[in-house]
């Protein structure tokens, strides 16, 4: 699952790599949005969101809905959607750090004060 | 969901800019009540505050009874922003909260809790 | 009792009431205990194995009235089929378990050669695998026949999970379940304890939240909402997401030592498995 992302990530990154090339070489198709400045902008973001959510994940506090959120941002910019894409993405983002902040704010066991010793 | 509300949001504002030039204060009157009708709204929406689940508050349908019912708020939280802080991270006044933090989480957006404290300042 | 008592009292002055204290398990126990005993003064120790139903009447109606027809009875015979039947490779589940079908009341346990906690669904995958059979899934599917048919032979039996002490690991992996119960999760914010102790009895929305205590002691549980019979890990999903916490692999170290603490914490309850819930 976690890898299925990280491979569609990359996947996406070198896609937009090679769509860029492929522009520079003068194709006149496929010169969509996907290939423009913007584009690789949202897809940095895309890419800060998933290491956000890693980083969660890697303390135990990922959130149920942050790697949905990321799938979907990409669906948005594969589908040229950049503003949808961009807002999903810094959702994600946020999530993956409170996620951590909240996993790391109880790195050592508090008991309850309602739990009595 | 959300589209819907913001094109409601969107028609508040439209109503205040035009408003303000024809008669501010029966305009504003109007936006305070659109507000709490909102705030009610995102209150009792499971997917959204949800506060129902855990308070008896207004005529909301099968309330929860984990936490104190919403009653005589204006009184007991004089100073709103008090109120905007419990609601945005009840763990900072009682670190053992079962209340969601539902602004520091961005449960909710800020816009959306304006319009609860608004609504649970009525009850 | 008095013994657990006077222990977690001793401990309570040793360390002052400071909360940041690594009590013993037994302490827990006694914690627990206490707490459930106070909030519910009117039920009986042994009841905690029926769940939530041990504290909501009406909900205990229906429950008995589905108890009647178990709706969990194919998934036993199913089970009884599997047990009874050669791999392959003409060995079987009883070739790995000579004492079995009643074992439940061996699991969770340390395993000290893996270094790990074994549950009893690893422990059948363990032997499938060793007699070159696919694993089952963890969650849904046919593991759940296997476990209902081991459950219902293990009725009655007492649960008796133990943290040895010739082992420091297993203490870490007791600890490190009791961490994961009370830490919060998810975008709203709870720890398992949130719901199932500090607010057990209570009403969330319609729903009464049951004790934790004794919520093993009935796994796996048919459950209306799924239509079938589901494992403990795959209900320690549920509860996982439903606060918004991305969930863990059903039988990966996080569940498993998760199930030696809270399974623990029911030490003496009989087995009176597989369970019914809505
Ligand atoms: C999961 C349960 C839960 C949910 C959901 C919840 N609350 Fe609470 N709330 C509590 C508890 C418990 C308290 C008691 C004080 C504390 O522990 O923070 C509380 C206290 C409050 C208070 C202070 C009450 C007083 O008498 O001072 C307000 C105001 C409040 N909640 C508003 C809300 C609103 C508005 C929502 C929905 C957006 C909401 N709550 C949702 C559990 C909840
Ligand atoms: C938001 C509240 C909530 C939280 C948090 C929560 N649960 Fe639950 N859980 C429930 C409800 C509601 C049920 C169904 C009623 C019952 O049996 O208590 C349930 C049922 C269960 C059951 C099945 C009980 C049975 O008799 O079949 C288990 C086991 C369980 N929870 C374990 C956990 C664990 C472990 C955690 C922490 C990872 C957890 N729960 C967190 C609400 C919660």
């Amino acid at each position: 699952m976690r890898k299925n992302r990280f491979i569609s990530i990359l996947a996406l990154v070198a896609g937009l790599a090679v769509g860029i090339v492929g522009c520079a070489t003068a194709s006149e198709k496929g010169m969509t949005a996907k290939q423009s400045p913007k584009a690789a902008e949202v897809a940095q973001m895309i890419s800060d969101a998933d290491a956000a959510r890693k980083k969660a994940a890697s303390v135990k506090g990922e959130w149920r809905d942050t790697g949905k959120f990321i799938k979907n941002a990409q669906k948005a910019l594969e589908a040229s959607e950049l503003e949808r894409a961009m807002k999903l993405a810094k959702k994600a983002k946020a999530e993956g750090e409170l996620g951590y902040a909240q996993a790391v704010a109880q790195k050592d066991l508090k008991m309850p004060a309602y739990l009595k010793y | 969901m959300k589209r819907k509300y913001l094109v409601g949001a969107a028609g508040v504002l439209a109503a205040v800019i035009t408003g303000a030039i024809v008669a501010p204060q029966a305009v504003l009157a109007a936006k305070g009540a659109s507000m709490v009708e909102e705030g009610k709204k995102i209150a009792f929406d499971r997917k959204k505050g949800n506060c129902l689940a855990c308070h008896m508050m207004g005529d909301g349908a099968s309330p929860g009874n984990i936490a104190p019912p919403l009653l005589a708020m204006k009184s007991r939280y004089p100073d709103k922003a008090k109120l905007r802080a419990q609601i945005w991270d009840a763990t900072t006044a009682n670190p053992d909260s079962t209340m969601p933090p539902f602004g520091k989480h961005n449960i909710l957006s800020a816009s959306e809790l304006d319009k609860i404290v608004e609504y649970v300042w009525t009850l | 009792m008095k013994k657990l008592l006077a222990m977690s009292m001793t401990l309570m002055m040793a360390v002052g009431i400071s909360s940041n204290v690594v009590a013993s398990p037994e302490a827990d126990k006694a914690a627990w205990d206490n707490h459930y005993k106070q909030r519910f003064p009117g039920v009986p120790a042994d009841d905690y194995i029926n769940g939530v139903y041990a504290i909501d009447k009406v909900g205990r109606e229906n429950w008995e009235a589905i108890e009647e027809f178990p709706p969990y009875e194919p998934f036993i015979d199913a089970g009884e089929e599997m047990w009874n039947t050669p791999f392959a490779n003409g060995k079987g589940y009883k070739d790995c378990f000579p004492k079995g079908p009643a074992i439940a009341q061996n699991y969770p346990h340390w395993d000290k050669e893996k270094g790990m906690v074994m549950t009893l669904a690893l422990a059948l995958n363990n032997c499938r695998e060793a007699n070159g059979e696919k694993p089952l899934k963890y969650k849904k599917g046919s593991i759940n026949n296997i476990l209902s048919y081991v459950a219902y032979q293990s009725r009655g039996n007492k649960i008796n999970v133990v943290i040895p002490k010739d082992d420091p690991r297993a203490m870490e992996a007791y600890e490190d379940g009791k961490k994961f119960y009370y830490t919060r999760r998810g975008q709203l914010n709870f720890s398992c304890a949130s719901c199932h102790i500090q607010n057990a009895g209570n009403v969330l929305r319609t729903e009464v939240l049951g004790p934790a205590k004794g919520q093993i002691s009935h796994f796996p549980v048919y459950r209306s909402k799924w239509g079938t019979v589901g494992t403990l890990h795959r209900r320690f999903t549920g509860c996982n997401k439903q606060v918004r916490a991305a969930p863990f692999k059903a039988q990966g170290k996080e569940y498993r030592n998760l199930e030696y603490f809270l399974s623990y914490q029911s030490n003496g309850l009989e087995l009176n498995g597989p369970g019914a819930r809505k």
